[in-house]
C-alpha cells in the first residue's frame, strides 16, 4: 500500500482543528487532531507521524514550548508548522528558531495550509540529512558570508546585514542545500519553486547574477557560484551549519 | 522710519521693565523729597547766619573810624560774599530778588538805604550798595552758591541703580525659568517614545505646575496604551472567529454567495491585521537596530515586488550602511509602495544621501495624489481621503498611520506632498545612525 502522510493538528479551537482535519482528509492525507499539548505528546508516544500542525497561542504549554520539546525529544525529525496569531516578524522568527520548518498566519485559507504542508514534506525528504536545519542550523556559514535562514538574510563578517529578496534567498538556499554540485537550470528552477508558490518567471541566469552581486561575487571570475559552460552552475565552495554567531 | 513705543512682546521685559521703571521712580522721588528738606534746612540756617553775620559787619564798619577799616576787611570777608569800601562795580538792575538780597534788607534796611545791582557774567553774582551814617560806600559783593554735592553721591546713586537692575533681572529670572521649562517640556510632549519627568522641586507654584504636568503626562500615556490594547485585543480576538468562517466559506460548496462571502472575510481579515500592526506601531521602537546595507535592502524589496509582476523600479544609490529597525523599514517602504500600486498602479523608489546623517527614500506615484487640505490628516488612523476612487478600492485608513508611527519609531520623518504634473510623493527621511 501507498504510504499515506499523517498529519498531527494541534489547534485549542475545536471547529478550526476539524474543519482543518477533515479539509485535509478530503485531500488525500492521514489526520489526527487534538487541543492541547498534553493530548499531542500522550499521542506521539504511541504514534509517529509525518508532520505536526502547531498552533502557537494556547492555553497551557504554547507553541513554542511544544516545539522545542518535540526537537529535544524522540521526534526532532519531524517537520512542524507553526499556526500563528499575528502577523509579526518576530513571531516567525522565534517560530523557526524554536524549530519550525514554517509558518502560517491566522486567519489563513485551507488550501494554503495543504499547500505549505506539501512543500514542508517535499523539502525535509530532498534536504541532505547533514542539512536538516535544526534548532542550532539557524545559521550557514560559507566564504566571508553567514546565510540567517530565520530572518533569511545575509551577514558580512562586520555583522552588516545584507538582504535578499525572496526569489534570491530561495535560489541561495538551494545552492547551499547542494554545495560544490553541478545544477543544471531545470534543476535550480524546480528547486527554487519548491518552497512558495510565489510567481516566479525570472530566467535563473538573471538570477543568479543578482545573488552575485549581493554576494559581491566578480561575475567575470566568480568565486561563489561558478558557471559550468553548457551545463549550468555549481557552488564551489564548503559550507558549514553554524551555532549563532558571536 | 519713525520710532514708536512698543509694548515689549515677551514677559521677562514687560516684567523688567515693570520693575525696573517702577523701582527707579521710588527711589528718584525719595531721593527727591530729601534732597529738597535738606535744602530747606540748609537754607534757613544760612540765611539766619547771613543776617546777624551783615548787621555785624556793617555795624562794625560804622563804628570804625574811616582809616581802620580797610584793615578789618579781611577779617569780615566771608566764603560767599565779601565787603568792598567803594561805589562797586556798575551793574544793571536785578530782575528778581534773590532771598539773600530780601534778608539783608530785612535786618538793615531801615538803618541804611540801599541799591541792588546785577553784575552779568556766567555765575550769579550781585552787590548791594549802601552808604555808611558817615556818608562813604560800602558795597556788599555777594557770589551766591550753593553748598556743592558730596563727589561720592553720583556714585552711590549709580550704584543704587546697578543693584536695582541687577535685582530685577534676577527676580523675573528666577520667575520666568520655570515657565520656559514648561513650556519646552510640553512643545517635546510625546509620552510614548520621549517621557519628559520634570523636577518636582523649587517654590511651591512651580513643584506644583511640574507635579501637575507629570500627572497629565502620565495620563495621557495611559489613554494612549488603553487604546492600543484595546486595538490591538479587538484585533486579536477577531482572528479566530474570522480563521473560522474562512475555513467554513472555503468548505462550502460552490455558488454566488461564496465568492462574496470570502471577500468580505478578506477585508475584515486586512483590517484585523492593520489594527494588530497600527496597535504594535506605536511601539515600534522595541526592534533591535542593526547595521544594514540599504542598497540591497531597497534592491531586495523591490525585486519582490517585480517577481510578484508588478510595477515598481528604485533610482539612485546610498552606498550606505545604517543602524536601523529592518522590519519596521521594510514595513514603512511596503505600505508607502502598496499605496502608490493601489493609486497608480507602478511605484518609483529614489534613494539619495541629504546633507548630515540622513538619507532620504521616495516612493513616487502618478496617481490621483491627494488634495493638499487633506495632505495633513491622511496620516491619521482610520482617516481614508474622501473620493470614489479610494473607497472602490477599500483600504483600512490605516497603512500611512503605520508607516508614520513606525517611521518616528525609525528616528526618522514621513513626509507627503503632491507632485508637479500630478500624483503622490511619499519621503522618509532617515538617519544614518539611530540614536
Amino acid at each position: 500500500m501507498e504510504h499515506v502522510d499523517h498529519i498531527l493538528i494541534v489547534d485549542d479551537d475545536r471547529e478550526i482543528r476539524e474543519m482543518v482535519g477533515n479539509y485535509l482528509k478530503k485531500n488525500g492525507l492521514r489526520t489526527t487532531v487534538v487541543a492541547d499539548g498534553r493530548q499531542m505528546r500522550s499521542f506521539l508516544e504511541a504514534t509517529p507521524v509525518d508532520l505536526i500542525v502547531l498552533d502557537i497561542m494556547m492555553p497551557g504549554d504554547d507553541g513554542l514550548v511544544l516545539c522545542r520539546d518535540i526537537r529535544a525529544g524522540k521526534h526532532k525529525a519531524t517537520p512542524v508548522l507553526m499556526l500563528t496569531a499575528c502577523n509579526d516578524e518576530t513571531d516567525r522568527i522565534i517560530g523557526l528558531e524554536m524549530g519550525a520548518d514554517d509558518y502560517l498566519v491566522k486567519p489563513f485559507a485551507a488550501r494554503e495550509l495543504l499547500a505549505r504542508i506539501n512543500a514542508v514534506l517535499r523539502r525535509t525528504r530532498m534536504l541532505p540529512p547533514n542539512l536538516v536545519v535544526t534548532e542550532t542550523g539557524r545559521w550557514l556559514g560559507f566564504g566571508r558570508w553567514r546565510l540567517d535562514t530565520s530572518a533569511r538574510h545575509l551577514l558580512d563578517e562586520d555583522g552588516t546585514m545584507v538582504a535578499l529578496s525572496g526569489a534570491e534567498y530561495r535560489l541561495l538556499r538551494v545552492f547551499l542545500d547542494h554545495p560544490q554540485r553541478v545544477l543544471n537550470r531545470d534543476q535550480l528552477l524546480n528547486l527554487t519553486q519548491g518552497r512558495d508558490a510565489d510567481l516566479f518567471d525570472r530566467s535563473i541566469d538573471l538570477l543568479v547574477s543578482r545573488l552575485r552581486q549581493r554576494l559581491l561575487d566578480d561575475a567575470r571570475e566568480p568565486a561563489y557560484i561558478k558557471t559550468v559552460r553548457s551545463e549550468g552552475y555549481v557552488f564551489s565552495l564548503p559550507v558549514q551549519v553554524l551555532g549563532a554567531p558571536a | 522710519m519713525k520710532p514708536s513705543l512698543h509694548w515689549p512682546r515677551t514677559l521677562i521685559s514687560r516684567l523688567s521693565l515693570i520693575f525696573l521703571v517702577g523701582l527707579t521712580l521710588a527711589q528718584a522721588l525719595s531721593f527727591g523729597v530729601q534732597y529738597y528738606e535738606r535744602y530747606e534746612t540748609a537754607k534757613n540756617t544760612m540765611l539766619g547766619n547771613l543776617e546777624t553775620d551783615v548787621s555785624t559787619s556793617i555795624a562794625i564798619l560804622d563804628r570804625l573810624p574811616a582809616e581802620e577799616r580797610m584793615s578789618w576787611l579781611k577779617q569780615l570777608d566771608r566764603r560767599n560774599y565779601r565787603y568792598l569800601l567803594d561805589e562797586g562795580s556798575p551793574g544793571v538792575a536785578l530782575r528778581d530778588t534773590p532771598i539773600a538780597v530780601t534778608s539783608i534788607k530785612e535786618v538793615i534796611g531801615k538803618d541804611y538805604p540801599m541799591t541792588v545791582t546785577d553784575i552779568p557774567g556766567p555765575i550769579k553774582h550781585f552787590q548791594v550798595h549802601l552808604k555808611l551814617a558817615d556818608g562813604s560806600p560800602v558795597t556788599i559783593d555777594v557770589r551766591p552758591s550753593m553748598v556743592p554735592l558730596s563727589p561720592w553721591l553720583p556714585v552711590v546713586l549709580l550704584g543704587q541703580l546697578a543693584l536695582m537692575i541687577l535685582c530685577a533681572w534676577l527676580a523675573v529670572r528666577i520667575a520666568i525659568r520655570p515657565l520656559t521649562r514648561l513650556a519646552q517640556a510640553v512643545e517635546n510632549l510625546d509620552p510614548n517614545t520621549h517621557p519628559v519627568h520634570l523636577d518636582e522641586q523649587g517654590p511651591t507654584e512651580v513643584a506644583h505646575a511640574a507635579i501637575a504636568f507629570n500627572a497629565m503626562q502620565a495620563r495621557i500615556a495611559a489613554y494612549l496604551k488603553e487604546r492600543m490594547q484595546l486595538l490591538a485585543a479587538i484585533s486579536h480576538d477577531l482572528q479566530t472567529p474570522i480563521t473560522r468562517m474562512k475555513l467554513r466559506a472555503e468548505l462550502m460548496d460552490d455558488c454566488g454567495d461564496k465568492d462574496k462571502l470570502w471577500n468580505d472575510l478578506g477585508e475584515m481579515e486586512h483590517l484585523v491585521r492593520e489594527g494588530v500592526a497600527y496597535a504594535r506601531s506605536v511601539h515600534g521602537a522595541t526592534e533591535e537596530s542593526r547595521r544594514t546595507d540599504l542598497d540591497s535592502f531597497l534592491d531586495s524589496l523591490v525585486f519582490d515586488y517585480q517577481d510578484m509582476g508588478k510595477d515598481v523600479q528604485l533610482s539612485g544609490k546610498s552606498n550606505a550602511v545604517i543602524h536601523t529597525r529592518p522590519h519596521a523599514l521594510r514595513r514603512v517602504l511596503v505600505n508607502l509602495t502598496d499605496n502608490a500600486l493601489k493609486f497608480a498602479g507602478a511605484a518609483q523608489l529614489r534613494v539619495e544621501p541629504e546633507e548630515g546623517d540622513s538619507l532620504s527614500v521616495t516612493v513616487m506615484d502618478r496617481g490621483p495624489g491627494i488634495a493638499e487640505e487633506e495632505l495633513a490628516r491622511v496620516i491619521e488612523p482610520f482617516y481614508r481621503v474622501e473620493n470614489s476612487r479610494n473607497r472602490s478600492t477599500g483600504g483600512t485608513g490605516l497603512g500611512l498611520a503605520i508607516a508614520q508611527q513606525l517611521a518616528q519609531a525609525l528616528g526618522g520623518t514621513l513626509t507627503l506632498r503632491n507632485r508637479e504634473g500630478g500624483g503622490l510623493c511619499a519621503e522618509l527621511r532617515l538617519p544614518t545612525r539611530l540614536s
